[in-house]
């Protein structure tokens, strides 16, 4: 049985179409990873699937359960953009109070030790800065021992060694044999965590696979030359997806720019004033939406 | 209660548990949490907890204190009417603060999003609230009627002091759906600026603050209207000072109630439509 099984999702907010029709499949133990820029869809598409915001069409289920069920309740934890906590409360207070709503908790002590807030357990809310708060988030997403974790851009806000130890937790947690849903605008948080990659855009699933399918499909470098190369030719080259001229340089879009440069050094053609950078989110997303719609 | 093998198993079927996994989620230790943390919550604001509990007091040292030796002609004492109206204002407060603001603050922080997605009981959300209020208004009531009989004198039977008591507090109760409905109706910022913009002139009119004769005439024609004021001749009552109209305060009350617990509904309905829709 799946985790969630969700089809033909949409959602309208008026004239807004904040998710056009997806289907999702999560089986026992995967990790799943929403990627997407802002705006995509992923909050929308998590709300719903948590059954937070109706759907304008389409059906799901969690635990073969609808989503609001009590019992699937108990067995989810989650991390939600926009939402908050009484500032007036302490760390372990708001921990504790959640720890009597689950059927099931973790020991306080080690949900403290494994979001890395002991030393804030007697912090006012209002205290803490912004990681620390996304932590306290993640804090209470453990408290029921959840058999699904659905994390909406868990690690914004964190620095980078919080977000490394962030890291370490779910994959901690996955090997409990718990499924996760994360959503993340990084392809490298996607790449790092998800054992299968489901890419939005403009409320579509516009690609789906493990984390190298994708990232094939994704042109992950921009190769900028000045170059007697033609463009046609440059178009052929493997592993190149989309080559663009801007004055007297070549702008080329790779998954591979090693092979990309190897075969235009060996076949001799000109090259000066060479740079390559990695791609943006952006630019992958573009590639992949032209795909999707070609 | 199962021990812990026992709760593993029942559980381990469809769960993929941790191996520190402990039993929760029973009924008590919920309802005991949630309204624990309803107190503090507002307990540590201080723009709440010190004018709500302090200022009835304080009015009482400042206003009734120096004439509760007093006794009206018919043999009742002054020290006694002026503090059954101020517990009774403070007791307004309490409804319409502890509830509105606090509704208000969470529906802004997002609080609601993320409790919705947990399986706390609706009812026992609620619950909390009206615990913490009645035990705002217990701690009211306990501090004032412990100054009032220290300082000023103030000499009741304990069936007396008791039945004040339980008529304020229950009183309290259908005034506090106006609270909720505030909560749910206002825009987060400006519930506490409607609360105090209508709390002092509603507890003035309704004779908590001066006596009702005292009012000036086109006052006192508003004053039968005021839920609140019913409120107080329940109060009054307790203390002997009847005046014949139970039945009609008490339908007053039921009212009142009723009607602000429909918008309540309304209001909340409205706001996870908002939210969740």
């Amino acid at each position: 049985m799946y985790v969630i099984e969700a089809h033909g999702l949409t959602k309208h907010y008026g004239s807004v179409h904040a998710l056009n029709g997806i289907d999702v499949l999560v089986a026992p133990g995967e990790i799943v990873g929403f990627l997407g820029p802002n705006g995509a869809g992923k909050t929308t598409a998590i709300s719903v699937l948590l059954g937070l915001r109706k759907p304008t069409s389409g059906t799901i289920r969690l635990f073969g359960r609808a989503p609001n069920d009590p019992q699937v309740r108990g067995r989810i934890g989650v991390m939600l953009q926009e939402s908050g906590v009484p500032e007036s409360l302490r760390v372990e207070e708001v921990i504790r109070l959640f720890q009597s709503y689950y059927p099931v908790t973790l020991p306080t002590e080690e949900i403290l030790r494994r979001t890395d807030l002991a030393a804030q357990r007697r912090s006012l809310i209002v205290e803490l800065s912004g990681g620390q708060k996304q932590r306290l988030y993640f804090a209470l997403a453990l408290a029921g021992d959840p058999d699904l974790l659905c994390l909406d851009e868990p690690t914004v806000g964190m620095d980078v060694e919080a977000r490394l130890a962030f890291w370490v937790q779910m994959r901690e947690f996955a090997e409990r044999g718990k499924t996760i849903l994360f959503s993340t605008h990084y392809l490298e948080e996607a790449d790092a965590l998800a054992s299968r990659i489901v890419v939005i855009n403009h409320g579509r699933i516009v690609a789906e696979g493990t984390p190298s399918d994708i990232k094939q499909q994704v042109p992950n470098t921009i190769v900028r030359l000045r170059t007697n190369l033609p463009i046609e030719q440059a178009q052929a080259l493997p592993g190149v997806q989309h080559v663009t001229a801007d004055n007297l340089h070549l702008v080329v879009s790779t998954s591979q720019p090693e092979a990309f440069l190897r075969t235009i050094f060996r076949d001799d053609w000109q090259v000066t004033d060479l740079t390559v950078q990695g791609a943006d989110l952006e630019t992958a997303f573009r590639a992949l939406t032209r795909e999707d719609a070609a | 209660m199962n021990n812990g093998s026992d709760f593993r198993q029942e559980q381990a079927s469809a769960r993929h548990l941790s191996p520190t996994a402990q039993r929760s989620g029973q009924l008590g230790p919920m309802l005991f949490q949630q309204a624990r943390s309803e107190f503090i919550k507002l307990w540590r604001i201080p723009m709440f907890s010190i004018p709500t509990l302090l200022f009835p007091i304080l009015l009482f040292l400042l206003f009734g204190a120096p004439n509760a030796r007093e006794t009206l002609p018919d043999g009742t004492s002054v020290g006694t009417i002026i503090m059954a109206s101020f517990a009774a204002y403070g007791l307004l407060g309490v409804a319409f603060f502890s509830f509105g603001i606090g509704v208000a603050n969470e529906r802004g922080q997002g609080w609601m999003r993320l409790i919705r997605a947990t399986p706390l009981p609706a009812w026992v959300y609620f619950a909390g609230k009206i615990a913490m209020a009645l035990a705002f208004a217990t701690l009211l009531l306990l501090l004032l009627f412990l100054v009032a009989a220290l300082v000023a004198g103030v000499r009741m039977a304990l069936a007396t002091w008791l039945l004040l008591g339980l008529t304020l507090v229950l009183g309290m109760l259908p005034l506090a759906t106006a609270g909720f409905a505030l909560g749910y109706w206002a825009r987060p910022n400006s519930a506490a600026a409607i609360a105090n913009l209508i709390y002092l002139p509603i507890a003035y009119a309704s004779g908590f603050l001066v006596p009702v004769q005292s009012l000036p005439p086109f006052v006192q024609t508003l004053t039968p209207y005021l839920p609140p004021y019913h409120y107080g001749q329940l109060a009054w009552r307790a203390i002997g000072i009847d005046d014949g109209q139970l039945g009609l305060h008490i339908a007053w009350l039921i009212g009142t109630g009723l009607i602000f617990g429909l918008l309540a509904v309304w209001g909340y309905r409205r706001d996870t439509g908002k939210q969740f829709g």
